[in-house]
């Protein structure tokens, strides 16, 4: 029973240690080759399959990781693309225009963030330096809540512009906005208020004329608004 | 000790004293200013002061608080100041830093500040 029928044992097992060798350092072409047929050959059709095996899932997790690496690519792009959306949509939501020598008017729509009071502060308060106008009317009309921490940030922008040396005026506080800012209790008397955007053009426009005397131009429009 | 001790120019013109804050304040530099003007605006009379920090780009909380200790102290002796010229940068410091300067007036440039001035002083 014990009597084993290889031939050339030393051989072949040699044969399947280089081999073997080869394929640990990657070589997955190679296979185990014998033109005898006994005992040994089993192990050998064992072993040519396994590494059958492993080279198929080596290219498996190979293109894995392609693709992988390739949706990763996408969803940078993508997010790229969202920072430049919403850098672009900053910039949009804080148009600031001047309408009139001296009166510039920043009309806010949409709910507001913080981040985006901080930027419509800061584009406020520069356009204000480089235009040299000395009133700045806030309208928030289109805006529909603000909670303590917007209602904050519009009491330092016009703080702030006042330490510039310019006069801000908010207007268009809906009934829902006061509740809250009464309700928060945050003190909005120090701050010019009025309910509309007529009203505030019509203060500009009044404060404008005891600036600038003698402006006809002036009279006429106020006139014509308070008609 | 003695480098940098240089004083900033105060400018008499008519009623009115004209400070112009060109370089960097330190907090020394600031007080000295301050003792500056108020002896200028007891020696001259002046009825207002102007101060303009349109080149200072930063203002700390301490020259903050100088600046509008400084204009209650000239108020309490007669004299109005204006401070003008302020950048939007230092502004949103100031308010950041809970320094609203509630006694001080501001104007956005020197002309505007004259104006203010005169009218303050007519009236």
């Amino acid at each position: 029973m014990n009597e084993t029928n290889i031939t050339n044992a030393k051989q072949r097992i040699e044969h399947i240690e280089d081999i073997l060798s080869s394929v640990a350092a990657g070589d997955l072409d190679l296979r185990i080759e014998s033109e005898y047929e006994d005992d040994l050959t089993g192990i050998e059709e064992a072993i040519n399959l396994l590494i059958d095996d492993l080279t198929h899932e080596l290219k498996k997790s190979l293109k894995l990781k392609a693709e992988m690496e390739e949706k990763l690519l996408k969803i940078q792009e993508q997010q790229k693309t969202i920072l430049q959306q919403q850098e672009d949509l900053m910039e949009l939501s804080s148009p600031v225009s001047k309408v009139w020598e001296n009166i510039l008017i920043l009309p806010v729509i949409g709910t507001l963030d913080s981040q985006r009071t901080q930027v419509m502060m800061e584009n406020l308060l520069q356009k204000i330096v480089a235009t040299g106008c000395t009133t700045a009317i806030l309208d928030i009309t289109g805006v529909p809540t603000v909670d303590t921490q917007v209602a904050n940030h519009l009491l330092k922008t016009v703080t702030a512009a006042r330490l510039l040396g310019a006069e801000c005026i908010v207007s268009g506080i809906s009934p829902a906005i006061a509740q809250t800012i009464v309700h928060l209790g945050i003190n909005l008397s120090n701050i010019l208020t009025k309910a509309t955007l007529q009203d505030a053009m019509i203060y500009a426009l009044r404060k404008n004329e005891q600036l600038i005397n003698g402006k006809v131009v002036l009279n006429q429009a106020i006139n014509e608004e308070t008609i | 000790m003695l480098v940098n001790e240089r004083k900033i120019p105060i400018i008499k013109i008519r009623d009115f004293l004209i400070v112009s804050i060109q370089v960097d304040m330190h907090d020394r530099l600031a007080l000295q200013l301050q003792t500056q003007i108020l002896e200028e605006i007891a020696r001259t009379h002046a009825r207002g002061v102007l101060i303009d920090i349109s080149t200072l780009e930063m203002v700390d909380s301490f020259i903050g608080r100088v600046l509008s200790g400084m204009a209650s102290m000239a108020s309490i002796m007669d004299a109005a100041v204006v401070i003008v010229g302020m950048q939007p940068a230092v502004a949103i410091t100031l308010v950041e830093l809970g320094l609203e300067m509630p006694g001080v007036e501001t104007a956005l440039n020197m002309e505007l500040g004259m104006e203010m001035l005169e009218k303050r002083v007519n009236t």
